[in-house]
């Protein structure tokens, strides 16, 4: 029951290896962000598996901004509220 | 003489045949002999074929030879073969050992096809099969004729006979029985297991009287008949020609594991099934295997010893047989040279999701009922075939997997919804339940044998295909729930969780089980509503989800669990049991705001449950944790606590090999384990307690979070709680 290609959990948990160098160097608070972002592309291991590039770094980037942008937008939707109330406060 | 009733038996009879066992309508047992030849193939360059043949030819008794062309499922033109046949279907193993020892250039087909599977191939017929049967005085057949299918749902089976014989005391190699207990429908005698010829004189006694068409023991195969027989006589067999055959034990490897069959005994004209060595007994029982033989046509004996995998294979050579197609005797086929581009696009296996984590509530979960076997059907692979896309109507003429699988695959789903229809009481729901578990087993690895090097029918490509329409039905589903307003919440493989305002009954989600089955062309099923379902987080870290974590309670109030200590079998079952409390105690809450209470009553039953271990209230056995060892004892570096435990028992002269679990309880001091199977009497004072509440903590961790309280939290608690009986606060 060999695997002749390694699951596309190995390839971000090498790929996150790979940036071990560059994490080490990092500030311990850019460190724990680091982290995050590629706790975040593991949120969508099974579509960058579908989407079976030959890169794979590439898709967990773009799952990492794909998150980032989800948050971008809460916040901002979140900015919005809270601009409403003050202004009706005023 | 017409016959008609059931077919029990049918086994190899020298030049006159085969041997057939009937149950007639009128209770009788019945011998008859049936001519029945067999052939083998073999293909080549002319002038080999040709020397073969004169070989063949100066032999006696001369087999019947014949220039042929045949159909190759590989080969693209039709093959010129020389078929060789012999009268006496047991003379074509030994005659073709020769052939292929002097000839081995050759290539060879349809040469080990098991006698039940040729027969039934050539006549439909299949254990326990309605047929008619005329012989003439000496019981030779003049015609045969089958009178049922095997995927009839819910046929009429002979009233069989069955002999059990228990030894109540288990394992006779670990204690040494000391009664014998027979048992024939209401009627059950219980023996003392003396020395010397008595027990098998009872035997002897009870087979004369009874009769029995199914000797079931425990232990038969490897030590109880043998050791009967070794006694004294007893016509085990019903055919006095043919006392009994025995089959050597033998140790092989299966998906990453280890298996170790015992030595195997089978009668003639009668079945023997050792509960102990018989596949799967506990999963699906007698009713299973006989489904087994029913579906694979392989004789009722060997279906209940073998694999599932060797099930599927005999019922790919039946389709073969019957379209003329050769069975190769090995395979020859390789794996194309590809590119690497084409290994990333289309090895690998299917969806895995990360699901929303935390608690959700009126959750429907839906599942593709048996996918793989449905898209190798759907999509028409085969390993002569190119495969559909999901997008195209089915193909016209299906290959030779679709087709061996699409009658087995139809009659699963449809006992299955015959099933879910009966009332909750009705006693056939158990016996449909063995019966589609056994289906389960072979549809499940006819996906992994089309993959599998050695299978005679395999091709990786076309494993591959059936993954890829795994993929694309589950994406299918997916678009059609997200169409249909519902939030899907995990997909896993071949089943999707899928929530919407409003839906939480199983009517609201009908809509959804049609579109999908619109979009994809397999059917689907809900397997249930939660009322609440919390999928968990990983162990390491709280942000990462786990694909297959999870708990949570449908709306009759049944529970499902996945990937909790409570299903894995090395946890202790005392931790078992607690953690399946909390959740049972969760389980009770119907609506969001039961929930608190619920929780409350579950910490304080974990509070009793830490107060019972800290009292030294738990069973000893409740304690036990038993591990397996996955490799030889001498290959550890870093001992597991189940190496050490191996350790002491090989200090105390007993060997544990491989594979093998063994049983230990966590100890203070060094050794930090202690085997349960060591002769000395186990000390309670030195268990450690500690290391069983940490246990118990984990588990409790993990049914906690979901309701917001966190591991931290619930260690806290259970800290002060434990003081409370000891330094009472002041209310």
């Amino acid at each position: 029951m060999g695997r002749t290609l390694p699951s596309i959990t190995q390839s971000l948990n090498e790929e996150q290896a790979a940036f071990g160098r560059f994490r080490r160097a990092l500030r311990r608070s850019d460190q724990t962000a680091l982290d995050e972002l590629f706790t975040a592309a593991r949120q969508h291991l099974a579509a960058a598996a579908y989407a079976a590039n030959l890169l794979p770094m590439e898709t967990f980037l773009l799952a990492m901004l794909l998150e980032e942008h989800k948050e971008v937008a809460r916040l901002r939707v979140q900015v919005e509220a809270l601009q409403s109330r003050l202004l009706d406060d005023v | 003489m017409t016959y008609e009733g059931w077919l029990l038996d049918l086994y190899a009879d020298g030049p006159r045949g085969v041997a057939l066992w009937l149950v007639t309508d009128d209770d009788r047992r019945v011998r008859l002999c049936q001519r029945f030849p067999v052939r083998f193939f073999a293909a080549g360059p002319g002038p080999r074929l040709r020397a073969l043949w004169r070989w063949l030819r100066g032999r006696e008794p001369a087999p019947g030879l014949a220039r042929e062309e045949r159909r190759d499922l590989f080969v693209a033109e039709r093959l010129p073969v020389l078929a060789v046949e012999t009268a006496d279907p047991a003379g074509l193993q030994p005659l073709f050992a020769e052939v292929e020892r002097e000839f081995p250039d050759l290539t060879y087909y349809d040469a080990d096809v098991p006698l039940t599977v040729r027969h039934a191939a050539a006549f439909g017929s299949f254990p326990l099969a309605r047929c008619r049967a005329e012989a003439d005085e000496q019981g030779n057949v003049r015609a045969f004729e089958v009178l049922d299918s095997p995927w009839a749902l819910d046929p009429a089976l002979p009233p069989l006979r069955i002999l059990e014989i228990n030894l109540p005391e288990g394992d006779p190699q670990r204690t040494p029985p000391t009664r014998l207990e027979l048992r024939f429908r209401a009627w059950k005698q219980s023996y003392p297991w003396v020395a010397g010829s008595a027990p098998a004189a009872w035997l002897r006694a009870a087979l004369q009287k009874l009769d029995p068409d199914i000797v079931l023991t425990d232990y038969g195969d490897t030590w109880l008949l043998p050791e009967l027989l070794r006694r004294g006589q007893a016509p085990l067999s019903r055919d006095p020609a043919y006392p009994l055959r025995t089959v050597e034990e033998h140790t092989y490897f299966s998906y990453g594991q280890i298996v170790y069959r015992g030595q195997q005994v089978h009668l003639y004209g009668r079945v023997h099934i050792d509960r102990q060595n018989a596949m799967l007994w506990r999963d699906y029982g007698l009713e299973g295997i006989l489904e087994n033989a029913r579906v694979t046509a392989l004789p009722i004996q060997t279906a209940a010893r073998i694999s599932p995998g060797t099930g599927i294979s005999c019922m790919q050579m039946q389709t073969a047989l019957r379209d003329g197609v050769l069975v190769p005797w090995h395979k020859q086929q390789v794996e194309q040279p590809r590119s690497m581009l084409s290994l990333i696009q289309s090895d690998f296996g299917g969806l895995v999701y990360q699901p929303r984590i935390g608690l959700h509530f009126e959750v429907g979960a839906i599942d593709f009922v048996s996918l793989y076997p449905a898209v190798m059907v759907r999509c028409n692979i085969s390993p002569e075939t190119q495969a559909r896309p999901l997008s195209q109507p089915p193909a016209p003429n299906p290959g030779l997997i679709p087709r061996t699988l699409a009658p087995l695959l139809h009659k699963r789903v449809a006992l299955k919804t015959w099933a879910a229809k009966l009332p909750a009481w009705d006693p056939r729901r158990k016996s449909i339940r063995a019966r589609t578990a056994a289906q389960k087993w072979l549809l499940v690895v006819c996906f992994g044998y089309l993959g599998y090097k050695n299978a005679r029918f395999g091709r990786i490509e076309a494993h591959e295909a059936v993954t890829a329409g795994g993929r694309e039905a589950l994406l299918r589903a997916k678009e059609a729930a997200e169409d249909l307003g519902f939030a899907v919440l995990h997909l896993y493989v071949d089943g999707l969780w899928v929530q919407q305002a409003g839906c939480r009954t199983a009517e609201d989600f009908e809509p959804l089980l049609a579109e999908v089955t619109r979009r994809t062309g397999l059917p689907i099923a809900l397997d249930g509503v939660y009322r609440w379902v919390a999928f968990l987080p990983s162990r390491g870290n709280r942000r990462v989800p786990v694909g297959n974590r999870y708990f949570g309670v449908f709306t009759d109030g049944s529970l499902k669990v996945r990937g909790l200590d409570a299903r894995r079998r090395d946890t202790p079952p005392w931790v078992t049991a607690v953690q399946m409390g909390l959740l049972e105690c969760l389980a009770q809450a119907v609506s969001p705001e039961d929930l608190k209470p619920a929780a409350a009553e579950a910490l304080g039953r974990l509070r009793r449950e830490l107060a019972r271990l800290r009292e030294g209230k738990v069973p000893l056995e409740d304690l036990l944790c038993a591990q397996k060892l996955s490799r030889p004892l001498e290959k550890y570096t870093h001992p597991s606590p189940a190496a050490r435990a191996a350790g002491q028992l090989q200090a105390a002269g007993k060997r544990t090999a491989a594979g093998q679990r063994v049983r230990f309880l966590y100890v203070r001091g060094e050794e930090r384990v202690w085997a349960w199977d060591l002769p000395q009497t186990f000390d309670r004072r030195c268990l450690d307690v500690g290391m069983y509440r940490k246990l118990a903590l984990r588990a409790a961790a993990d049914v906690f979070q979901p309701f917001g309280i966190e591991p931290e939290e619930l260690y806290a608690l259970m800290h002060n709680a434990a003081r409370v009986p000891l330094f009472p606060l002041p209310v």
